[in-house]
């Protein structure tokens, strides 16, 4: 056999390379074909991505998901739905929203609503959702938040909250106070975790969420119970004063001087809920939705979950903080693929308020595997289509909303979050938290003096 | 650069070849020229454009969505005045020292232990290198439980019964840097304890029997033969430490997220906090920037200080 020369190698490689190139250069894009939204046609055929498929871990909630999904296509024969487990998370949100790599239809944290809006990072929604009818359906509330001045509106807000505090039961009774009665101001909140530190050994009496964020989100929390504010109403200043220093004293009290806090200062949500769900914090500050990833991820006990209004402090009836989550569409989407998204979240996330073989149907299932039916919430809806949404549900109900007693009958004013650059604001705010669980001789007005100045750098970057 | 011998010698034997081209394509040239394009492109594209984007990015705000704005050295004084970077810069070269101080030594020392094994040093070397192995992820999130604050922790409980404890391990401000160095040095370890065996094996045993004969213990032949010889290999490994522990992200990230009370708060925490949490690609971009050049900055002088020692 002739051996290869250096030539022969040097010409099959450039031939092979004259090929390559040639082959990039017809594979390459005629030029991106989303960025043109297109004329609205309901009945064309169109393919969605959507997210928030639960992982394989969850194969209950998983089925329970792809199964809708069978059902929506059947019901609307044009639209292909290709599911993800794409889901919300501050650590990345971000760098994947630019990278463009985020389904057509997500849930993300309603704290986003007006820094997207402004950026140009959701598209006009009003259309299509006008097209479904489904304005008038939604909570009115809910919906301002995600208007912009115009009154257009981006989003479907969905997965209304308010905070409040989850307790176990079980530690209470053991510590000898009543499982029926939450605490109701800070000082029964010092009080409890005083007798629970006495009574119930190794566990830990209160326990305060610090990182990824949520240091700074329970802080703003707290400022709302004794009255305060982080940022003013149209998010131009950081406005902490007297109430987050009192907030932030309570927990350096509980921490230092009655030792009620455990020795673990680093937590975030999915920590701290399986710490709880692993009996060992008496109480944490959470929405109720803490109910359903203790009980039906983490496998707590329903019996010793109880949920209460968020504590108040100073004189009393502040307000605790609300916020929610919103469908993220692809501003990059085609306008056929917007409207088969926004019929997705109708389909999924509304139809059951309205209809009730919907409702019967989507409760027996989640009763079936197990899950929570009934949770209480804000409703994304009225009130009114969601008491009967209620009535009609009730057989299936599976949550002891006795146990949330505390949390149903609050009357608390609702306080939103803090408008502008919201997860960024958070994140300053996470190390004040941690600073004074970690440093005895920290100072508080220093910090929190800091912390507006943090916060101020913030809205002005934001605003550049 | 000095020409290579062949080179040298064909330059000899033949006259300086005019331009021809007929003969430059029949010679392969062209070929040559084809051939390396593609290599090129792609080198240019996938690893000089990012660079020079991200150049320009620090120069624009943007979130890739709307059409970026220039806005100047915008970027850089917002990062310059942000009050946090003081910190972060502290932190990163606290933790470079601590790094260096405890962190550098150990892999020569174990290097040499196990080339001084006659029996079982490929065992050694396994063990030596299992944690780089293990992937970081898992590994931090063992360390998490093994760094339990709680009186009944791992390290607290193993303490405990020798009366020290419980420590707050990553609860504290004081500790939080610390364990970090602690547990870097046990991933980091391993894998340049490889390099340093190989380069011991480079070093002449003349040198160590000559050594013997004249009387020197283990500690004279380590100090006087075995550190010398490997003099180059320790510079060029201190260089890239020096880079590396600059670079800190995946264990202040994984172990603590920066804190507590940003006790653990890096540089490259405060970019990636910037760009992924923020989306401030712009005040991201300027920080790398920044780092970049310090780092090319620090290289440079490390290069010439270290010239004159391995050359004295």
């Amino acid at each position: 056999m002739k051996r290869l020369s250096r030539r022969h190698v040097l010409a099959a490689g450039s031939i092979g390379a004259t090929a390559a190139l040639a082959g990039t250069a017809a594979c390459s894009d005629p030029g991106a074909d989303g960025a043109d939204a297109g004329e609205l046609d309901p009945s064309a055929d169109v393919t969605i991505s959507i997210g928030d498929q639960p992982t394989e871990d969850k194969p209950d909630q998983r089925a329970a998901f792809d199964e809708r999904i069978g059902e929506f296509e059947a019901a609307y024969d044009n639209i292909t739905v290709e599911p993800s487990t794409e889901m919300w998370e501050a650590q990345t949100f971000q760098a994947k929203l630019a990278g463009g790599t985020l389904p057509t239809v997500m849930g993300v944290s309603l704290t986003y609503s007006y820094e997207l809006i402004e950026n140009g990072q959701l598209p006009d929604m009003t259309p299509y959702l006008e097209e479904l009818d489904l304005v008038a359906d939604l909570n009115p509330l809910a919906l301002d938040n995600v208007k912009d001045a115009d009154g257009s509106i981006y989003s479907i807000p969905t997965g209304l909250f308010s905070v409040g505090i989850a307790y176990n039961r079980a530690i209470f009774e053991q510590a000898g106070l009543d499982p029926d009665t939450p605490p109701a101001t800070w000082d029964d909140v010092r009080a409890f975790a005083k007798q629970i530190k006495e009574n119930v050994p190794d566990v830990t009496p209160y326990a305060q969420l610090t990182t990824n964020n949520t240091g700074g989100w329970m802080l703003t929390t707290m400022t709302y119970s004794n009255g305060g504010r982080v940022q003013d109403d149209a998010g131009a200043e950081a406005v902490m004063g007297q109430e987050t220093i009192d907030a932030l004293q309570v927990l350096h009290d509980m921490r230092w001087t009655d030792d009620t806090m455990g020795r673990e200062f680093l937590y975030d949500q999915e920590a701290l809920r399986q710490a709880f769900a692993g009996g060992t914090i008496g109480m944490a500050l959470q929405a109720p939705d803490c109910y359903f990833t203790v009980v039906k991820d983490y496998g707590f006990d329903p019996a010793s979950y109880g949920q209460g209004q968020l504590p108040q402090g100073g004189a009393g009836n502040n307000g605790t903080l609300t916020g929610g989550t919103l469908k993220l569409f692809d501003a990059k989407a085609t306008a056929n693929q917007l409207l088969a998204a926004a019929r997705w979240v109708k389909f999924y996330d509304f139809e059951k308020y309205y209809d009730e073989a919907v409702a019967l149907a989507d409760a027996e299932s989640a009763a079936a595997d197990n899950s929570p039916v009934g949770l209480p919430g804000l409703p994304p809806v009225s009130q009114d289509v969601y008491d009967r949404y209620l009535t009609w549900i009730e057989p299936h109900i599976n949550v002891p909303l006795e146990q949330f007693a505390g949390y149903t009958a609050s009357t608390l004013q609702l306080i939103a979050e803090p408008p502008a650059a919201t997860q960024q604001t958070y994140a300053a705010l996470d190390p004040v938290v941690q600073q004074i669980l970690t440093d005895e001789g920290a100072d508080i007005a220093q910090a929190v003096a800091d912390a507006n100045t943090a916060v101020q750098a913030i809205i002005d970057q934001a605003a550049r | 650069m000095a020409p290579t011998p062949d080179a040298a010698r064909a330059a000899q034997r033949r006259p300086r070849p005019r331009l021809d081209l007929t003969r430059w394509v029949r010679g392969g040239g062209l070929h040559a020229v084809l051939f390396a394009v593609p290599v090129v492109l792609v080198y240019l594209y996938f690893s000089w454009g990012p660079v020079v984007q991200g150049l320009v990015l620090s120069f624009q705000k943007t979130n890739l969505i709307l059409p970026a704005e220039w806005v100047g050295w915008g970027n850089f004084e917002y990062v310059l005045a942000d009050p946090g970077l003081l910190q972060a810069s502290l932190n990163t070269a606290y933790f470079a020292l601590l790094a260096l101080v405890f962190g550098f030594p150990i892999p020569i020392i174990l290097a040499v232990l196990i080339n001084e094994l006659r029996k079982y040093d490929a065992l050694y070397n396994a063990l030596a290198y299992l944690p780089a192995v293990v992937p970081p992820v898992a590994a931090i999130l063992l360390w998490k439980f093994f760094y339990d604050p709680d009186a009944q922790g791992l390290f607290n409980s193993a303490l405990g019964w020798i009366g020290l404890g419980p420590f707050p391990w990553l609860n504290a401000e004081d500790s939080a840097m610390p364990s970090i160095v602690l547990y870097a040095t046990w991933a980091g370890a391993g894998s340049t304890a490889i390099i340093y065996i190989a380069a011991l094996a480079t070093v002449r045993t003349e040198l160590y029997e000559a050594a013997e004969i004249d009387g020197a213990g283990i500690w004279r032949r380590i100090w006087h033969i075995t550190l010398p010889q490997l003099r180059n290999v320790i510079f060029v490994m201190m260089l890239l430490q020096l880079i590396g522990t600059f670079q800190i992200f995946t264990e202040p990230y994984l172990f603590t997220g920066g804190g507590p009370n940003n006790a653990t708060q890096t540089v490259l925490l405060k970019i990636y906090n910037y760009a992924f949490v923020n989306g401030d690609f712009g005040a991201a971009t300027a920080l790398s920037v920044l780092l970049a050049l310090f780092l090319g900055l620090l290289s440079v002088v490390y290069y010439f200080v270290t010239k004159r020692w391995s050359t004295a």
